[in-house]
């Protein structure tokens, strides 16, 4: 029952605060609605059974990227005066023509018929059972990390350094200029 | 190992006749309406507890400070002032709500409730005894922290949304403060978890005794310094002195809430002061043995839980004690010290502690320093 | 009985859920109790008596987004570790230990090799002098 709950209660989230970023117009409330639904999302994770996965959704997105991203909105001065008009359509920049959107709108039904299409005989197949197994999915992590997966492992190292390597070249100022 | 506080209770016969008699009544399985009735109101009793530590907290805050600097401090509501949080809750309850017109009136009013939604979302794994802790959950650690962080977009919501110039800097300087001692914080816990072989608490508890000598502190050179660290870098992460730079009253008036009044501002505070309880316990739980009672006395029964419970808040009341004696001791830093203090010092000496504990349990299997110093013969007692 | 289930995330969610009645509880009853007599000078920004000018909404210095890049960098590797770290204890004792202490020390070398970096090139430092290049 719980599981079911937790499922419902998670996805409204996610879904609900996704439409909320594309809708409102500021956009720190853009980032705070995306805080929710990164988190609705550690939900559905935690429904499934991945307890470590879902944590590391909240540490790393919930409370990462979203500070992250708080503070390249803030570096370029914050929420500026809105660029938008009162019909929707105008809120993006250089693209706000009604053919584009009409054009874009139906394509985008187009997309979402398809996909109804492949998802429905995929959404028959599932059922929805209660999760067993949910042991400690950490330990199977860290021996597959250590073991298997090793390469990967040491890897994401050498991306993490260069992540950081280049994150402290772009935000150096250029003396020579 | 993943259980709750239902799991404790299911293991006495009234709990399961209670079950069945329900579900004989209601005509379905209530098993779990049951836990989530139990879980409930044990929360209920931890999050009072909580807030009672909170509000305590505040009048402890002033009467020691009184206390260091010979004054007297609260003493007119109640037996020595005792009743002062109470009067003072009511008070800002009372208090009219000013609403800056330039604030961002939905994230003004968010900002607060993310603060004590980080934290309450840590209570749940808090590891108060072995039975009536709410989850032990298999991630424990590792949730705890990833949630608190939350805290730190509260306190950044707080200072955009007032649209006040003190109150965005205190805002951006305590998002940055929180985020960077998250690593120092990080890194150091993880040094336990690797002597512990586990990220759940009841394993990490479980693997100290009641005594000082088999503490996670005593364990080794390195999980010593890693004490320390964490007790930095956590007392950074809640903003406390000499690290309250978010909210320094000489530079920024009040920091990120200084457009807060009322209840608001209270919300702010309790999270505040229930966020110091809670990391204060982690280094309890953590370095000081937690929950467990010298020489195990009492068992497993009720009275072994209160006497956990006992043990468990006396160890984090004394952390909490020092962390206000540090307040009122040292002078605020430097935001550019502040930044120093976490990147070139933290955090590397974090790192080293983490290396250092690896190495040690390889090299030594396991075993602690008092271990090692017991086999060689006794001829080198005393090294601790 | 539910050991193993998903149960065990209800404390978590009921934790939550008390966080958003208290907030609303006290909320609606600070909104009952409380006066409401809003004017201009009342709700204008504090700034010590003088009149606000402007916005607080400006552009703040870059060296906040770069310790929000350094420290994602170290959140994620901290991520990396944290299964790594918890199963090392037994692995010791099933004899692997010094295979993943070779694999651990190979991670946080690489990384200490990052952070050493952006020690000596000074990214680290919060208030930073620049000289002027220097001329040929």
């Amino acid at each position: 029952m719980f599981h079911k709950v937790l499922i419902i209660l998670s996805s409204a989230l996610t879904v609900a605060s996704a439409i909320g970023v594309l809708v409102t117009k500021d956009i720190v409330r853009a980032c705070i609605f995306l805080f929710f639904s990164l988190f609705g999302v550690a939900g559905i994770y935690a429904s499934l059974g991945a307890d470590f996965v879902a944590v590391t959704q909240i540490m790393v997105y919930v409370g990462g990227v979203v500070i992250l991203m708080l503070f390249a909105v803030m570096l370029t001065g914050g929420p500026g005066k809105e660029s938008a008009g009162s019909k929707g359509y105008l809120l993006i920049p250089m693209m706000g023509n009604k053919i584009t959107f009409g054009f874009g709108i139906f394509s985008g039904l187009v997309l979402l018929l398809t996909m109804a299409k492949i998802t429905k005989s995929v959404i028959a197949s599932v059922t929805i059972s209660e999760v067993e197994g949910f042991a400690s999915t950490v330990e199977r992590i860290g021996s597959l990390l250590v073991s298997e997966h090793v390469l990967a492992f040491e890897i994401s190292s050498i991306l993490l350094l260069g992540a950081l390597v280049g994150a402290a070249m772009i935000a150096r100022p250029r003396k020579n200029v | 190992m993943n259980s709750t506080v239902a799991n404790y209770f299911s293991e006495f016969e009234s709990y399961q006749k209670m079950v069945d008699w329900l579900s004989g009544i209601a005509g379905f399985d209530t098993a779990t309406l049951v836990m989530v009735v139990v879980i409930s109101l044990m929360a209920f009793i931890v999050i009072n507890a909580m807030m009672l530590v909170g509000g305590l907290g505040t009048y402890a805050e002033r009467k020691i400070s009184a206390d260091l600097q010979a004054r007297i401090g609260p003493n007119r509501v109640g037996p020595y002032g005792i009743l002062q949080f109470l009067a003072d809750g009511l008070k800002m309850t009372m208090k009219e709500d000013v609403t800056p017109a330039k604030a961002d009136k939905v994230l003004f009013n968010l900002a607060p409730f993310l603060s004590l939604f980080g934290i309450f979302g840590t209570l749940a794994v808090l590891p108060i005894s072995s039975g009536l802790a709410l989850s032990h959950l298999n991630v424990g650690v590792f949730f705890l922290i990833a949630i608190s962080s939350i805290v730190g977009i509260g306190i950044f919501l707080g200072g955009y949304a007032s649209n006040s110039k003190w109150s965005m800097l205190g805002g951006m300087r305590g998002a940055s403060q929180i985020v960077s001692y998250e690593i120092p914080v990080t890194l150091s816990v993880l040094s336990i978890v690797l002597l512990a072989g586990s990220l759940n608490f009841k394993v990490i508890v479980g693997g100290q005794t009641g005594m000082p000598t088999g503490w996670f502190i005593f364990h080794n050179p390195f999980s010593f310094m890693a004490f320390f660290v964490y007790s930095i870098a956590a007392l950074a992460e809640a903003n406390r002195a000499p690290f309250d730079l978010p909210e320094a009253e000489s530079e920024l008036v009040s920091g990120y809430h200084t457009e807060y009044t009322g209840m608001k501002f209270g919300i702010f505070a309790l999270a505040e002061y229930i966020e110091v309880f809670v990391l204060a316990s982690v280094a309890a739980a953590m370095f000081l043995g937690g929950y467990n009672v010298p020489f195990h006395l009492g068992g497993d029964g009720i009275i072994g839980q209160v006497l956990q419970l006992g043990a468990f808040v006396t160890k984090s009341l004394l952390i909490y004690y020092v962390v206000i004696w540090i307040r009122w001791t040292f002078p605020r830093l430097r935001a550019d010290q502040l930044m120093v203090v976490c990147w070139k010092y933290l955090t590397p000496i974090a790192i080293f502690n983490l290396v250092g504990s690896a190495v040690w349990l390889y090299a030594f299997k396991g075993q602690s320093i008092l271990q090692l110093v017991l086999h060689s013969g006794g001829s080198s007692a005393g090294g601790h | 009985m539910a050991n193993n289930s998903i149960n065990v995330l209800i404390p978590i969610a009921v934790c939550l859920g008390f966080a958003v009645i208290i907030y609303l509880v006290v909320m609606l009853a600070s909104k009952i109790l409380r006066p409401h007599e809003p004017n201009e000078l009342k709700n204008s920004a504090y700034e010590c008596g003088e009149q606000p000018i402007g916005t607080a909404w400006s552009m703040f210095n870059v060296r906040f987004y770069v310790v929000g890049l350094i420290f994602i960098i170290f959140d994620v590797e901290s991520v990396l570790m944290f299964p790594v770290v918890s199963v090392f204890k037994k692995l010791n004792a099933m004899g692997m230990g010094g295979v993943v202490l070779i694999e651990i020390l190979l991670f946080i070398g690489i990384l200490v090799a990052g952070i050493a970096y952006c020690w000596s090139k000074g990214d680290l430092d919060w208030v930073k002098s620049y000289q002027p290049a220097k001329k040929k």
